[in-house]
């Protein structure tokens, strides 16, 4: 599909009365309302161009249906990347990613995904082309139209291409593992946010078994990913090791092999699913509270005698938290009871992965934000007919 | 009637009538608007909810105005209203030490939340030259920069959280961790014309363990441009890379005794914050890059008072063109890093073709030009010429690819010259955002927007 071509379908089904799903590598499909209404499904995966790099200037721009892996491998030919810390890198599109505003977990590092977009071209739902930015890495010329397409799900409109920033690769990655008993867990993790040398990410991880490195045993286990200069990261690890010690946590493994491919793993188990007979919640906050929710969340699916697993993000503070079953029925007849449970503790959760099935009685993203109304408006000033991913979007948007 | 109303709702402190406190509300730092109906001085976000709605109620329009620095109008009453003043409104209402991050009002100065949050370990990263006076409110405005957002980001990187008083007078909040849209992305920037800020949550950042400034002279202004573009090209990202030009630096030195040299063409101050190895490995490679463009000087502050009076001279580089002329206009716009020799020489070409002193402080880092355009206000030839040169700096910065403000936004100045960058597509996607938040324009109209661009287009 070409730019021409999503312009001229999307203004067809706005004219028509048609309403189109925006699907970019669907890896986040487990987000938002089971059977979204949708008469076409536009897929952008066809608008798959890494337009430019201009490397001196650390800028690149791609077409939105660029897979996320894909564009870091061309922008690493030239030793930068971009943080899109997103699950499923490998078929993610950069479109999609932007799109569902997912924050990533080194974005007290580097920045959230949204701050490296300088520019975009969207198609609004009558067909216009719109763009917002430029390819300059500092603007403020007129309203920051890109933030406010971010995270809306492709309710508002359609990435066409994005122009990023980009950043030096680091000279080096490292992981350290180590096991984490549940006593040792509140100092450890205090121990990880005044680290001297700032982890580029940090998880406590329950369970998840082996989609994240590490032992899956009684105990739970941290991993920590640094990136910097040999040198930095050399005394990042004496530092960990020490404030680990300290807070009880027996012995700390490094792995320099594959750092990035670790992490990579620990992104995806953000999302993993367990066919028919789980759901994932995820839940922001402030870091310093981030335990206290965990703990609540995860008590609340075990009252409901439901296995659970944890990723905690201690430098962000979000919370993953999957309830699960061995078997599809035994799932299903618990998880409505946990379900209310958890909405009355934590009204602010939401869904992030699941089968389609399994979350169909529930609402998927939790309480409305207090500026509710000015969403509704927004959604109604740009797309009146409601032809974008109508439904798709928190409050009904 | 709006005078008493005021006065009813905030008391007679808080409302100015009278014509010479008036007077001083028409102007900010770029220019002269129209003499406001009144100004209100609110105490709470509850008292700027009930000014909103009495100056709705009056048909006047709404102007809220930080310190008054701005440089492109953005605070002048183009119509007249009234005209919010946050100066009662600036304090550190929370410090949130374990989550880094700080509750502020919008009258609270940039710099004191640095000084507020500093025997914490922590600062306020986004740092406009004007950080001393500038308020939080009007750099959450204009999204304001400085020369540290080359790797710390603009204010819009910094803000998790906003309160705000829309043109109805409701409060509401929006935050980053709210699932819904990113309003919180679009406000910052904005300059007012969406809804007024009342509080905001902001990032804090930890006090490097490491910081470290070097100065680079250079021969040949053009040198200097490819050591920049040496430094970014080479994986390195200071945290602040900053250029002066042959006519400002002996200026500067004499205003300030900064420790420039006078008879370079250019000079380049670099900074760098982390930790004593990762310093060390940027020194020796940005050393090698300034060696192989010529540098004729390099050197290290070697002490904190000598980086203090480095970056005095810098940050206050615009009160040191009084001894060149008596008047100055200061020009924003940026262009693709690697463009910064073309993007000087049209500088160069625009001025000199029109006998215009114009000298150069700013973020080279960024490709963010500041030519800043000597003139005398009372020569009113002189005055068409520096518009002339200004417009003509702006085309030249389109045409290389870049834009027409980076930090000081679009304001009032800039608002015809939006349709240079934007289509009208563009800006009428643009204005949408305008009509969820404020369909009659009563907020701080005349800014940003061109001149008839609204929802005639948008249809």
């Amino acid at each position: 599909m070409t730019v021409d071509e999503l312009r001229e379908t999307l203004a067809r089904c706005d004219r028509d009365g048609l309403k189109v799903s925006i699907e970019g590598g669907k890896t986040l499909a487990g987000m938002g309302p089971a059977l979204p209404r949708a008469d076409v499904s536009l897929i952008t995966t066809g608008l798959n161009t890494i337009l430019t790099h201009e490397y001196h200037d650390l800028t690149c721009s791609a077409q939105s249906g660029v897979r996320v892996a894909q564009l870091n491998a061309a922008l690493g030919k030239h030793g930068q990347f971009i943080p899109i810390d997103v699950p499923l890198r490998k078929k993610a599109t950069i479109g999609g990613s932007l799109a569902a505003g997912w924050p990533g977990p080194r974005r007290h590092f580097y920045g959230r995904a949204r701050d490296f977009v300088i520019g975009s071209q969207v198609a609004l739902a009558d067909g216009t082309l719109a763009n917002a930015g430029g390819m300059v890495v500092k603007n403020v010329s007129g309203y920051d139209m890109s933030k406010l397409y971010i995270g809306s799900f492709g309710t508002l409109a359609v990435f066409t291409h994005l122009n990023f920033k980009t950043l030096p690769v680091p000279k080096k990655r490292r992981t350290l593992i180590a096991p984490l008993p549940e006593a040792t867990r509140p100092r450890a993790i205090a121990q990880i946010a005044s680290l001297a040398v700032t982890p580029a990410a940090a998880f406590c991880v329950e369970g998840f078994g082996k989609n994240v490195d590490g032992a899956d045993d009684i105990d739970g286990r941290v991993l920590l990913y640094f990136e910097g200069t040999e040198e930095l990261l050399e005394r990042a690890t004496l530092d960990t090791r020490s404030a680990l010690g300290k807070a009880g946590v027996p012995e700390t493994t490094i792995v320099d092999t594959g750092a990035a491919e670790s992490f990579g793993r620990t992104l995806d188990a953000c999302i993993a699913n367990k066919r028919g007979r789980s759901i994932t919640y995820r839940l922001f906050g402030p870091p310093g509270t981030a335990e206290e929710r965990a703990e609540q969340l995860r008590d609340a699916c075990n009252r409901h005698e439901l296995f659970t697993d944890v990723l905690l993000d201690v430098m962000n503070g979000d919370v993953f938290v999957r309830a699960s079953e061995r078997d599809a029925r035994r799932f299903a007849d618990k998880i409505e009871a946990c379900h209310i449970e958890l909405r009355e503790l934590e009204p602010r959760c939401a869904i992030v992965a699941s089968d389609a099935a399994v979350r169909a009685p529930f609402e998927p993203w939790g309480a409305v934000p207090p500026a509710i109304e000015k969403m509704r408006a927004m959604k109604a000033r740009f797309d009146p007919h409601g032809t974008l991913n109508p439904g798709r979007f928190i409050g009904g948007i | 009637m709006l005078r008493q109303r005021l006065i009813d709702a905030l008391g007679a402190d808080a409302v100015k009538t009278e014509a010479e406190d008036l007077a001083v509300y028409a102007f900010d730092a770029y220019s002269q608007g129209v003499v406001p109906a009144a100004v209100v001085l609110p105490a709470s976000t509850r008292e700027v909810a009930a000014a909103v709605k009495i100056a709705k109620d009056c048909g006047e329009p709404i102007i809220p105005r930080g310190a008054g620095t701005g440089l492109c109008g953005g605070a002048i009453p183009a119509r007249g209203g009234v005209v919010f003043s946050f100066a009662r409104m600036n304090r550190v209402l929370e410090v949130d030490v374990r989550n880094r991050r700080a509750r502020v009002q919008p009258g609270l100065i940039n710099l004191d939340l640095s000084k507020h949050v500093a025997t914490a370990g922590l600062f306020y990263a986004p740092d406009p030259s004007s950080q001393k006076v500038s308020t939080i409110g009007g750099n959450i405005g204009t999204n304001a920069g400085g020369p540290h957002c080359l790797s710390y980001g603009t204010t819009v990187n910094h803000i998790l959280e906003l309160e705000i008083v829309d043109e109805n007078g409701d409060v509401m909040t929006t935050s980053l961790d709210d699932i819904g849209y990113d309003l919180t992305g679009v406000l910052v920037g904005s300059e007012g014309t969406l809804a007024i800020v009342t509080s905001a949550w902001v990032r804090l950042l930890r006090q490097p363990e490491t910081v470290r400034v070097w100065l680079a002279a250079f021969d040949d202004v053009n040198a200097a441009s490819a050591a920049v573009t040496g430094i970014i090209g080479a994986g390195i990202i200071p945290t602040a890379l900053e250029m002066m030009d042959h006519v400002m630096l002996p200026a500067i030195e004499a205003a300030f005794h900064a420790g420039y040299p006078t008879d370079a063409a250019a000079v380049l101050l670099i900074e760098s914050a982390g930790f004593e190895d990762e310093m060390n490995l940027h020194e020796s490679e940005m050393r090698r890059i300034m060696n192989a463009n010529g540098a004729t000087t390099w050197r290290a502050a070697k002490s904190e008072a000598e980086r203090d009076a480095l970056w005095a001279g810098r940050k206050g580089a615009l009160g040191a063109t009084g001894r060149i002329a008596p008047n100055y206009y200061i020009q924003d716009v940026v262009v693709p890093r690697t463009k910064l020799p073309q993007a000087l020489q049209a500088v160069a070409e625009a001025c000199g073709s029109r006998g215009i002193i114009a000298g150069n402080v700013f973020h080279a880092g960024d490709g963010n030009l500041h030519p800043l355009l000597m003139y005398d206000r009372g020569d009113s030839k002189q005055v068409a010429a520096v518009i002339e040169a200004g417009n003509e700096i702006l085309e030249a910065a389109v045409d290389l690819g870049g834009t027409i403000s980076g930090e000081h936004g679009i304001g009032y100045e800039k608002r015809d010259t939006l349709t240079r960058i934007f289509s009208t597509d563009d800006l009428a996607t643009m204005s949408r955002v305008r009509e969820v938040f404020d369909p009659k324009r009563v907020l701080n109209p005349e800014k940003i927007f061109p001149a008839g661009v609204g929802c005639a287009e948008v249809k």
